[in-house]
């Protein structure tokens, strides 16, 4: 009995060993415990509204910061257009090479498709028969058909629109007719060359004409390439309506009977 | 519709395309855009009851020294000569300059306008007006839209003369 009360004490005074040791761990362990109950309660309660704002940040992104981001790219693009350029310049030049491939396979499907009907046996008898014209030119012109887009009938002095045939959609013929006056004597005052006209003006395939008559002077806009045979043709349908026009005046003073006639002029130097 | 060829003449800088620009588009702007030489607007106005169509060339400079190809000023039916009246040196000479319009465009009127009041104060505009010995037809501001469109109208009539 006595040795079991001396292990009563002995044990008694382990604990309070124990106890003397470990206070301060104790101690640490329950503040830690604490903190992480804190932050539990405190994550429970800010994640709603962490939540609901990425949410909004999500669908109105480019509310809040689309303007900034469009401002910070155009100034990071203006101050590194060289390096922009760098980056989009392989992916363009790939993009034109496959436009012009596509475009100079286009041209070869259509000078081949007018090569071999050319060389038919149908068309050599008629060419045979018909003469003139080289292969060359027959072929460049059923590719690049010359095509009269624009006529206009211009007072020679004033610039004024007196009539006038279109094919496009110019907005103002009476603007365009006096700015053509204003370049006509504008380059024939610089070049000092007086009593000589301008009469052509060039702009890769589409090309004025102007053609200086007493009173009036024609103006012609035409595409396509043009052959020494449409010239000639066009040359004399333009003399032939400037005959016409300037025997008989009414066609001056009426605008719609004068487009009726250069309707007519253009329709039959089509189907020549 | 009648169409017309008329002028606008004058030294550079006096208001010439500001005056075109309000009466075609209404609009004015302070930029200075100097005119290559010529440059021809279309506007369609009544007079009485004629409906016309003005085209406008808008011809920079006059004098002999400025290069104005004298083709410009062939086949018009009116011109308005428009000096600044803030800017003496455009209107020096006039009746010398409104002579030169005159030869070179076959006509025997030439509606003269005083443009850019808007500039001036009353009693600056009175002494200006007053040093000038030759009649003037209107002082305009074609800044607060201010007599352009009479300006217009009277060279739409003078060309109808």
């Amino acid at each position: 009995m006595k040795k079991a009360a001396e292990d009563h004490i002995k044990d008694k005074r382990f604990e309070l060993l124990i106890d003397l040791l470990l206070a301060d761990d104790r101690q640490d362990i329950s503040l830690l415990k604490e903190e992480l109950l804190e932050a539990k309660n405190f994550k429970s309660k800010v994640d709603p509204f962490v939540d609901a704002k990425i949410e909004d940040l999500r669908q109105n992104f480019p509310v809040y910061f689309g303007d900034t981001i469009t401002e910070t790219i155009k100034v990071q693009i203006k101050e590194s257009q060289d390096e922009v350029v760098e980056a989009l310049y392989p992916i363009m030049g790939k993009l034109v090479k496959k436009f012009i491939a596509s475009e100079i396979a286009k041209l070869f499907e259509s000078i081949n498709n007018t090569i071999n009907e050319k060389f038919s046996v149908k068309s050599i008898i008629k060419r045979f028969f018909k003469g003139k014209k080289t292969n060359a030119e027959d072929v460049l012109q059923e590719v690049f058909e010359p095509v009269v887009e624009e006529l206009f009938v211009i007072g020679k002095e004033s610039g004024l629109l007196i009539g006038s045939y279109s094919r496009g959609n110019i907005a103002d013929k009476d603007m365009v007719s006096g700015m053509l006056t204003a370049i006509k004597a504008f380059a024939e005052d610089a070049f000092s060359k007086e009593g000589q006209d301008l009469e052509d003006i060039k702009f890769e395939t589409f090309q004025l004409s102007m053609m200086n008559f007493k009173s009036i002077y024609l103006a012609t806009a035409t595409s396509g390439v043009l052959n020494a045979e449409f010239k000639d043709r066009l040359t004399d349908s333009l003399n032939n309506l400037a005959d016409t026009i300037l025997r008989n005046r009414d066609y001056l003073a009426d605008e719609s009977k004068l487009n009726n006639l250069l309707e007519e002029v253009l329709k039959d130097l089509e189907q020549k | 519709m009648i169409a017309k060829k008329v002028l606008l003449v004058g030294n550079f800088g006096v208001g010439k395309t500001s005056l075109i620009r309000r009466f075609v588009l209404n609009e004015f702007s302070e930029d200075y855009i100097s005119t290559i030489g010529v440059r021809v607007s279309s506007k369609i106005l009544k007079v009485d009851s004629t409906e016309i169509k003005l085209l406008i060339w808008d011809v920079a400079g006059t004098s002999d020294d400025e290069k104005v190809p004298k083709a410009y000023f062939m086949g018009s039916s009116a011109a308005m000569y428009v000096f600044d009246l803030s800017r003496q040196e455009t209107y020096t000479n006039l009746e010398e300059r409104l002579a030169l319009v005159k030869e070179l465009s076959g006509l025997k009127e030439i509606t003269l306008v005083g443009n850019k009041k808007d500039l001036l104060t009353g009693d600056e505009l009175e002494a200006v007006l007053g040093s000038i010995s030759i009649h003037i037809d209107l002082v305009t501001s074609a800044k607060e839209d201010d007599n352009v469109e009479d300006a217009f109208l009277a060279l739409a009539k003078q060309s109808l003369k």
